[in-house]
């Protein structure tokens, strides 16, 4: 009997022991890492080597954080099945205060190896470049990969400070790279260099609810703490998008106030010629004749003109109706004055004054006038002007700014969200508009 | 979202703005006074108007 080919069976991970402490160490790479680290005593091994040699040791704190993604935990990135195999933290010194950020290594047999990276609970999907981005030499610099450009945020030297399990390449704590970061949100190109090796990558931004669901963790991801280089802004899309609308809402404005003003009657239905004389006691009110107010519920606009010259008086109005018996009580104060001071001449006030009476159903009407004025003075003409339906502006004006004001705010915010993202950069906001180094 | 909320949120606008217009409305100062007597037409003097002496300026600079 033939035994014949044996059947691919379930991949199983390799059994190891650490030369250094004898620890069980885990191969899940299935022969593709450069370097192992063990968990127990920290060696990192030469995993090419049949007999593991150590490179290197180091030590690690002891309340030194653990991946928050356990390594051998599996799951879904871009459709594709990923087992977590590495962990290091890097840290880049800024004005003497460390940054550090943490990057695991996903591996999966038939794609290869790819990237999550994690600081302060912002989280990148990252992956190696298989083509050069072009590099302009603009202030500040940028770089263009498939025909997106990318602006460059931060350059640093990143250290390595931690590493735990299976690293496709000679990881050393320790070792240092330059890391140039350039952004388009939500990706982010970085260039790492080591002499004159550079290898690019491209991260692009995940929330870490989006990772606790591709890999079922438990609990909640933690919360992402202020805004991240490449992190979306929530509100840029939409404040570019609502002055579009904010555009089509003012030509519809517009279109309002033409279409208002050209069917508007706009008629004047009643005018008068008086005279005030303050001086003389008794009642100075009366009526005028009355007068037709037609079509729908309008506005009536009622002008006084006046010849007052440093004086004033108080017009008492009421327009009645003479049908119903509603009448609208309005008073107006008119006045006038002007002179000439240290400051040159002046005026104040008007001597005439428009209204505009709202809503009035049409019927027949009357005014009732009752002047008043300072004693002191004498004699003033006025006329009392009475139009049906005038349109009024001031309502425009303040749905302009209902309209404006949203907007406004959006923008502003997407603003905000911006200088926050590049207040963390190599070009923080008091640099924009200036001259970059 | 933000985008439809707004569009919601400006037609709403301009179909105030469109009522206000039409029915001539206003932002002055006007007191409705329901049933004022007939006889206010002959007697204008018979009525007070809720603004009378209430407000005299002094004026000037």
């Amino acid at each position: 009997m033939s035994a014949g080919p044996t059947p691919p069976g379930k991949p199983q991970v390799q059994s190891l022991n650490c030369p250094g402490c004898g620890a069980a160490l885990v191969e899940r790479s299935f022969g593709h890492a450069v370097t192992i680290v063990c968990d127990s005593c920290h060696s990192i091994l030469d995993a090419k080597d049949r007999n593991l040699q150590i490179l290197q040791k180091f030590k690690a704190a002891t309340n030194e954080a653990r991946p928050l993604i356990p390594l051998g935990t599996r799951g879904k990135i871009r459709g594709a099945d990923y087992e977590v195999i590495g962990f290091q933290r890097r840290t880049i010194h800024v004005d003497g205060l460390p940054y550090s950020w943490h990057e695991y290594v996903l591996f999966n047999p038939y794609k290869g190896f790819r990237y999550l990276t994690e600081y302060n609970g912002h989280w990148n999907d990252v992956s190696i470049l298989k083509a050069l981005p072009e590099v302009h030499d603009t202030a500040p610099p940028s770089v263009t990969y498939l025909g997106e450009t990318y602006k460059h945020f931060q350059t640093a030297k990143a250290a390595t400070s931690f590493v735990l399990g299976e690293f496709p390449w000679q990881v050393r704590f320790g070792e240092s790279a330059d890391v140039t970061d350039y952004v388009s949100p939500p990706r982010v190109l970085s260039g790492e260099s080591t002499g004159q090796e550079v290898t690019w990558s491209m991260g692009e931004y995940m929330s870490g609810r989006d990772i606790w669901n591709a890999f079922n963790l438990p609990g909640d991801p933690p919360e992402a703490v202020g805004v991240y280089e490449n992190q979306p802004s929530p509100v840029s899309a939409e404040a570019k998008s609502i002055w579009v609308v904010f555009a089509g809402f003012l030509l519809v404005l517009v279109l309002m106030m033409i279409g208002f003003d050209i069917s508007a009657r706009n008629e004047e239905v009643f005018s008068g010629s008086y005279k005030f004389d303050s001086s003389q006691r008794g009642d100075a009110s009366f009526v005028t004749d009355d007068f037709e107010l037609k079509g729908h519920t309008s506005n009536v606009q009622l002008t006084t003109s006046t010849d007052l010259n440093n004086r004033w008086v108080y017009m008492n109005y009421a327009l009645i109706n003479e049908e119903t018996g509603q009448a609208f009580d309005f008073g107006r104060e008119v006045s006038y004055y002007h002179g000439f001071d240290s400051d040159g001449s002046w005026t104040e006030g008007s001597p005439n004054d428009h209204v505009a009476v709202p809503s009035v159903p049409a019927g027949r009407y009357y005014l009732r006038v009752e002047p008043e004025g300072d004693p002191g003075y004498s004699v003033t003409y006025y006329s009392v002007s009475v139009r049906r339906d005038v349109p009024q502006y001031t309502f425009y004006g303040l749905a302009f700014l209902a309209l404006l004001a949203p907007a406004v705010l959006l923008t502003w915010r997407s603003l905000s969200f911006e200088h926050l993202r590049w207040a963390e950069s190599d070009h923080p906001p008091a640099s924009w508009g200036g001259a970059d180094e | 979202m933000i985008r439809a909320l707004y569009l919601a949120y400006g037609a709403a606008v301009l179909l105030a703005l469109g009522v206000a217009q039409y029915n001539g409305w206003s932002l002055a100062r006007v007191n409705e006074v329901k049933n004022v007597p007939r006889s206010v037409r002959d007697n204008p003097g018979s009525y007070r108007s809720v603004y009378s002496s209430y407000h005299h300026y002094t004026g000037g600079k």
